[in-house]
């Protein structure tokens, strides 16, 4: 499980000086997407279909970020606070995509890594179970990709608005649909 | 496999892509400063057409002329106030929890596909509006109206062409507010 420890308590100084000034918003900001960008790179890749696509909601996403970083006064955990926005821009783009065709690019994971044998088996697999999560239902993949960055029951449940029972049996039925899927890409 | 381990396989792999995009900031900042600037833009265009006209008013006052001088700073803050209350929010901090969130979309979703009939009513009525001074105010009045609306001159066909695509523009947005409230409501019933 991945530890928040990178970016805790870094809204200590923010708390103090309300509003932010520019310096220090560019600094938490900065610090927030070094600590959580690949995170934040991964849940936008479950939400879209092509790098382009990918790219334009981790914008969008850090676009909110910026924008609601000087009124973040630690009511949530910051891990729940980014995700909370994440999500929330993720679905708001899903929404709005439903309505416009969607390109049939896949989103393909570069990695300049050399390619041996053995490694391309490992990729495979990654590559396998991102489809895999790719296709479950809204529901589900929310869960299970908050549940794959290291968060809690209770963290998803604040996250999402949801009960913690309700995470649980969200989390089981997208692990059994994932289990499923994965057996059938073998 | 046990089930504990399965997750943490899973984790392992899910976490081994750790691509970030380049200049996530420089990206942020010039997203934001594009905002900013349309904003600005907006509110220049405003002054300048408000601007003109009360000028243009206030230089003659005649009847006409003020007439459309009134008219149309109406219209503007019709407009404003209109847009504001439909835009707001749009880019407003959304740290609420996602239930919260697609509840709110929901409604703002409602109010914009709302919002649409009245863009319709207020557009119809300006038209009315600046081609009836038009007509009334300019040596046109001498042809038959309908004649004059119809065949009266490329600006008048002009003006034609824009409420057409303003119409079009209208339905493709109806269109498209109205499958993304279809999401959002079938979204909203998982979370209820």
């Amino acid at each position: 499980m991945k530890s928040s420890t990178a970016t805790e308590n870094l809204f200590i100084d923010a708390e103090a000086s309300d509003p932010l000034d520019r310096t220090t918003q560019e600094h938490h900001f900065d610090r927030l997407v070094v600590a959580n960008g690949p995170a934040l790179t991964r849940l936008a890749a479950s939400y879209t279909n092509t790098l382009s696509d990918r790219d334009d909601l981790l914008q969008e996403i850090a676009t909110a970020l910026w924008q609601a970083l000087p009124r973040f006064r630690g009511e949530c955990s910051e891990r729940t606070f980014l995700f909370r926005i994440a999500h929330n821009r993720a679905i708001a783009h899903l929404a709005r995509s439903r309505s416009q065709p969607v390109a049939g690019e896949e989103v393909e994971v570069h990695d300049p890594a050399p390619d041996p044998e053995a490694e391309l088996v490992g990729k495979q697999r990654v590559e396998h179970l991102r489809r895999a999560i790719h296709h479950l239902p809204v529901v589900y993949r929310q869960v299970i990709t908050l549940s794959l960055e290291g968060l809690g029951y209770g963290e998803i449940a604040e996250v999402l608005g949801i009960s913690e029972s309700n995470v649980g049996v969200r989390l089981t039925r997208a692990r059994q649909i994932l289990r499923e899927s994965l057996e059938n890409q073998q | 496999m046990n089930v504990d381990t399965e997750l943490e396989v899973w984790r392992q792999q899910w976490q081994s892509d750790a691509t970030v995009p380049l200049d996530l900031r420089r990206k942020v900042e010039r997203q934001s400063r594009f905002m900013k600037m349309s904003l600005i833009g907006e509110i220049l265009v405003t002054a300048i057409i408000g601007g003109a006209i009360a000028g243009w008013a206030a230089r003659s006052p005649e009847p006409g002329i003020v007439l459309l001088a009134v008219g149309t700073w109406v219209y503007i803050a019709i407009a404003w106030t209109f847009g504001l209350m439909v835009n707001r929010g749009n880019w407003s901090p959304s740290a609420q929890d996602t239930a919260v969130f697609i509840d709110l979309s929901v409604r703002r979703c409602r109010s914009r596909l709302a919002a649409v009939w009245f863009a319709v009513v207020m557009f119809l009525l300006q038209v009315a509006f600046v081609l009836g001074w038009v007509y009334h105010y300019s040596p046109a009045h001498r042809t038959p109206f309908l004649t004059w609306l119809f065949f009266g001159s490329v600006p008048i066909d002009i003006v034609w062409l824009c409420i057409g695509a303003f119409f079009g523009f209208l339905v493709w947005y109806q269109r498209r507010k109205r499958a993304e409230l279809a999401y959002l409501v079938g979204l909203k019933e998982q979370y209820q």
